[in-house]
């Protein structure tokens, strides 16, 4: 028979375990990238990078490194959402890749945040070029102010010197690809998101949401880059009462334009 | 040996009636024969008890010999054959005048050194026995036939042999007088359109015996030919032209020759060919870029060697048109998926094809790209078949069977069967039998065989380690390398894509360029098949994923398999796709003044076939003169229409054929026509002995080669035609008589003697 005092030791030393578990990183990403389903038409692919604090011998951002923000639940339920709103096959789990493993060849969508914080290997701006010019398409996300942006313009000029990035005009392809996009929307992290009357911007350097992008040489949109803005947030809250409709909305219909863009373009 | 033995050549034999002239009734000597025959046997078993059986048996059978071979000679045997009557009769001599008589390919002399010998002023016994048993008649023959004066007249340069017309109007000539028959001097390279056997019936009617003298040899020593050529009559700028050559030898066996092929004078490209042994011939394809447009003359070479007997033969030219005109192909895909991407992106460049793409994002929201004009196909998949007959070619992606109303499923088939589209079928979730094709009009249209998936088994996914078949080796589609070796190492280098259909076999007619390993299942699956069917083509490509090869980090960026691969899949699917107006020549080169049949096919707006339509062809010549030419319908056939030309300047012509109905003008269509020396002499010139055999057979005559002409004045005489007798000759004096009567004597008596016999 346990006594409650062993119990509540036994408590003690397993509860910090599984509430620290998600923070260990490398082990819960290693079970994460299972071998996906075989054979469907589309792979909601995040990708790890690696972040400042890996570069200088840490565990990375939030113990994981910061390209796993809002994951997986943000990947599940967007890819939910885009299987009711169109007739993809799409694989309803998440599934991650590095921009440096071969294997990110089968994927020819791949979504990256808080890149701000990222500062990638040569291996790693190496893969990114060629899976790009091989036909590859990336999606960035939730970065915010001037400090996080020219830290993710350098490492862009490390994967593509030669092309600059530009604003995607509003009458470009990508912003009627499915839905009808003609504004571009700032769309808030849950906790600026339903705190009413506080801005929605998250760095006072910069407060405007601008969608920008990378053309390669034949005029090909390669990145598209959700600047001042979170859309994984939108997806990962979309089910929250308080979370602003009409930016969930925004978020999920961008989402689906750009993944229909990228497949037919 | 024939003769000494029997009298007579074996000829008065086959010729000539046996009859018995004997001074009593032939019963009675057969009577007496075997009374004589019967003393004898009986003196044997009753008058010589001592005698063993054997000794009886031999014996008797020896003197029942002798008594038949006297009783033969008694009834005074005789041939009775039909014999002209010296001077009476006329003997045709038709005499080769065409080109390839000039060859030399039997000792040092050309061929028609033959018929200066034997039929020249210095006379030869072959000819002086012909006139004395016959009024001769010389003619000349080539592509036309003419009264020969004298051998001095022949030339040796006539460009094509036409044996069927020369006999017919030899016998039309000759048919006034008493024709002994005709006498044929050529090498029997036939390359005339007119009817042999016709030609041969006419003198089997008329009883008029051929006798033909082949001149040359059956095989050459050392000769390689070029002997035919299968190339597309039309193709589109910028294509992979797949040329089939097909090539003879003798005395070349496993030597390598290089191939050059030239695009109106200019190299394209060369080849080493390894020629077979044993004589046999070889295809060989040949691929190269059609990239000047018009109509171009392709000229393949193989450089002669110094002891080639024909040196003209290691050239043929074909004439193909170069279209830079624009082909229109629909995609229509039900799902997004990757493909759209990347197979724009590998066709972007392509100025020749126009890819519209029409994908179902979800249920009613259509997205389409690459649209000509805002409301082209705005309301979705066309409904009619003017709508959806406008474009060569559609592809159909994943997309399931109940998308499509029945009339819009019947439309697709027709699409491929009456207005001759291409259709091509690619592999996904609602492709084939796993989106309910099977048993639709377009299942029918399919050059694979739909299995239907077991409910219970799921989804089927299977990677595919696709490899080409032997065919697909030296496909243009498919054909990866320059070589079909090193297409084949290409193929082996290529990451493995996947599907989500089951296809393991493919209809009969169909042909199957891609298959591939797949874990689980026994056997091959089929990746890329095709087939006609109709008038159109039907192509399916059973992958799901072929952007994968563009894809995949193995593919280095710069190659460009994927793009190449796409680039010539569509191509090929809208190859040879007609126009409302198709006109077809019955061949690219024609000699001048030779008739040549133009074929067009007319349809109307809808591409139906249309009949009563007021169809012209127009030829114009390189100095611009033309000449109108009407076209009838042949009622055999919808739409078909068809008309004789007869170009007489040399060089390329442009015939224009257009169709009106009720004095509008339905469309146009044009083809082009080389007139030339096709130089036909040369090729297939070796002595055709088999052909002239078979002439000399079915008319009653005999074949003879120089060698064994001496008989032919003797052989010629024995026939019914024209004035002839008929004489009686004796067989009972044959020297094989007496032999036989003095061996059965003389076995008899040696036997005996041996024997002891008393």
């Amino acid at each position: 028979m346990l006594s409650w005092a062993t119990i509540g030791v036994g408590i003690a030393i397993v509860a910090p375990q599984v509430v620290l578990a998600p923070l260990r990183g490398e082990p819960a990403v290693q079970d994460a990238r299972a071998e996906p389903d075989r054979g469907r038409a589309f792979y909601f692919t995040r990708v790890i990078y690696t972040d400042w604090y890996q570069s200088q011998g840490g565990r990375g951002r939030f113990g994981r490194g910061s390209w796993s923000v809002d994951w997986p639940k943000a990947d599940i339920q967007f890819v939910m959402g885009l299987t009711h709103l169109t007739n993809l096959d799409a694989y309803e789990e998440d599934n991650l890749i590095r921009f440096d493993d071969p294997e990110i060849r089968r994927f020819p969508f791949v979504y990256a945040l808080e890149v701000g914080y990222m500062n990638l290997t040569d291996s790693e701006v190496l893969g990114l070029r060629e899976y790009l010019m091989a036909g590859g398409f990336l999606v960035i996300d939730d970065f915010w102010g001037l400090r996080e942006w020219y830290n993710f313009e350098q490492q862009m000029y490390r994967v593509f010197p030669e092309y600059p990035i530009v604003d995607i005009p509003m009458d470009h392809a990508v912003m009627h690809a499915f839905y009808e996009i003609d504004e571009i929307l700032q769309v808030p992290a849950r906790g600026r998101g339903i705190n009413f009357g506080r801005p929605t911007w998250e760095d006072p350097s910069d407060t405007v949401p601008r969608v920008r992008g990378v053309f390669d040489d034949e005029g090909r949109l390669i990145v598209i880059i959700n600047y001042n803005t979170d859309l994984g947030d939108a997806w990962e809250w979309a089910e929250d009462p308080w979370y602003p409709l009409d930016k969930a909305n925004f978020a999920y219909q961008l989402g689906v334009n750009m993944i229909v863009y990228a497949m037919t373009h | 040996m024939f003769e000494f033995f029997f009298k007579y050549r074996p000829i008065v034999f086959q010729q000539g009636d046996l009859v018995f002239e004997s001074p009593v009734p032939i019963w009675v000597l057969v009577l007496g024969g075997m009374v004589l025959a019967g003393v004898g046997v009986m003196t044997y078993v009753k008058g010589r008890r001592g005698l063993e059986r054997r000794n009886r048996i031999i014996l008797s059978a020896l003197r029942i010999v002798t008594i038949a071979v006297l009783v033969f000679a008694l009834s005074r045997p005789m041939l009775v054959i039909a014999t002209i009557v010296p001077q009476q009769n006329f003997l045709g001599i038709l005499i080769d005048d065409s080109r390839s008589m000039g060859i030399t390919d039997r000792g040092d002399e050309p061929r028609g050194q033959f018929v200066y010998d034997q039929f020249g002023p210095e006379g030869s016994q072959l000819l002086s026995a012909l006139s004395d048993r016959f009024q001769l008649r010389f003619f000349k023959f080539s592509e036309s036939m003419n009264r020969l004066g004298d051998v001095s007249e022949l030339t040796f340069a006539g460009a094509r042999t036409d044996l069927a017309t020369a006999l017919d109007k030899a016998r039309l000539e000759l048919a006034a007088v008493p024709l002994a028959g005709l006498v044929v001097v050529t090498d029997g390279a036939d390359n005339g359109d007119a009817s042999l056997s016709e030609a041969i019936l006419q003198l089997q009617a008329d009883g008029v015996p051929v006798h033909t003298i082949g001149l040359g040899t059956e095989r050459f020593a050392k000769d390689i030919e070029i002997s035919r050529i299968e190339a597309p009559r039309r193709v589109l700028l910028g294509s992979a032209v797949a040329v089939d050559l097909t090539v003879n030898q003798s005395g070349f066996d496993r030597q390598t020759v290089k191939l050059v092929v030239e695009d109106e004078g200019r190299i394209l490209m060369t080849q080493q060919v390894e020629l077979p042994s044993g004589g046999e011939p070889t295809t060989v394809r040949v691929h190269f870029n059609a990239d000047e447009i018009g109509s171009r003359l392709f000229k393949f070479s193989i450089a002669p060697a110094d002891d080639e007997v024909v040196r003209e033969n290691n050239e043929l030219e074909t004439l193909i048109r170069v279209d830079d005109s624009r082909k229109n192909i629909l995609y229509f895909e039900g799902e997004p998926r990757w493909e759209i991407g990347f197979l724009r992106r590998a066709v972007a460049d392509d100025e020749n094809v126009r890819l519209l793409v029409m994908m179902r994002a979800a249920e009613n929201n259509f997205r389409r790209y690459g649209v000509e004009s805002p409301d082209e196909l705005e309301a979705g998949f066309p409904r009619t078949r003017e709508e959806l007959f406008r474009y060569d070619g559609l592809i159909l992606g994943s997309v399931e069977a109940s998308f499509f109303t029945p009339d819009q499923l019947r439309m697709i088939a027709e699409f491929v069967e009456v207005r001759g589209g291409g259709l091509l079928t690619l592999g996904g979730r609602w492709a084939y039998a796993e989106g309910g094709y099977a048993g639709t009009p377009v299942g029918d249209a399919l050059p694979v065989v739909l299995e239907r998936p077991a409910e219970s088994e799921g989804r089927f996914f299977a990677e595919l380690d696709v490899r080409p078949t032997p065919f697909g080796l030296t496909h243009p589609v498919t054909q990866l390398g320059p070589t079909p070796e090193e297409s084949k190492d290409r193929w082996s280098e290529l990451p493995a894509l996947s599907t989500l259909n089951l296809i393991r076999e493919v209809k009969p007619g169909a042909t199957t360029l891609l298959t591939a390993r797949a874990a689980g299942v026994s056997g091959d699956v089929v990746v890329l098949a095709y087939q006609r069917y109709g008038r159109g083509k039907s192509i399916s490509f059973v992958v799901q994923d072929a952007w994968f090869w563009q894809m995949h980090a193995d593919i280095p960026l710069e190659d460009m398999t994927h793009e190449t691969l796409w680039r010539q899949m569509l191509r090929w699917l809208v190859d040879g796709v007609p126009d409302h107006v198709s006109v077809v020549t019955e061949a690219d080169r024609v000699s001048p003044n030779t008739p040549m049949t133009v074929t067009a096919v007319v349809t109307d707006s809808g591409f139906l076939h249309l009949n009563g339509a007021e169809v012209v062809a127009t030829i114009t010549g390189p100095s611009g003169t033309s000449q109108d030419v009407p076209l009838e319908w042949t009622v055999r056939r919808d739409g078909e229409y068809r008309g004789v030309l007869t170009p007489t300047e040399q060089g390329r012509h442009e015939i224009q054929v257009t169709s009106r109905y009720n004095g509008a003008v339905v469309g146009t269509g044009t083809s082009h026509v080389e007139v030339g020396d096709l130089g036909a002499e040369f090729y297939g010139a070796e002595m055709q002995a088999d052909v002239l055999k078979h002439v000399a057979a079915e008319t009653g005559g005999r074949f003879y080669t120089p060698e064994t002409v001496e008989t032919l004045p003797e052989d010629v005489s024995f026939t019914e035609s024209g004035t002839s007798v008929f004489e009686e000759r004796d067989l009972w004096d044959m020297p094989i008589v007496f032999l036989l009567l003095a061996a059965t004597l003389g076995a008899e008596w040696i036997y005996r003697r041996q024997r002891g016999l008393p």
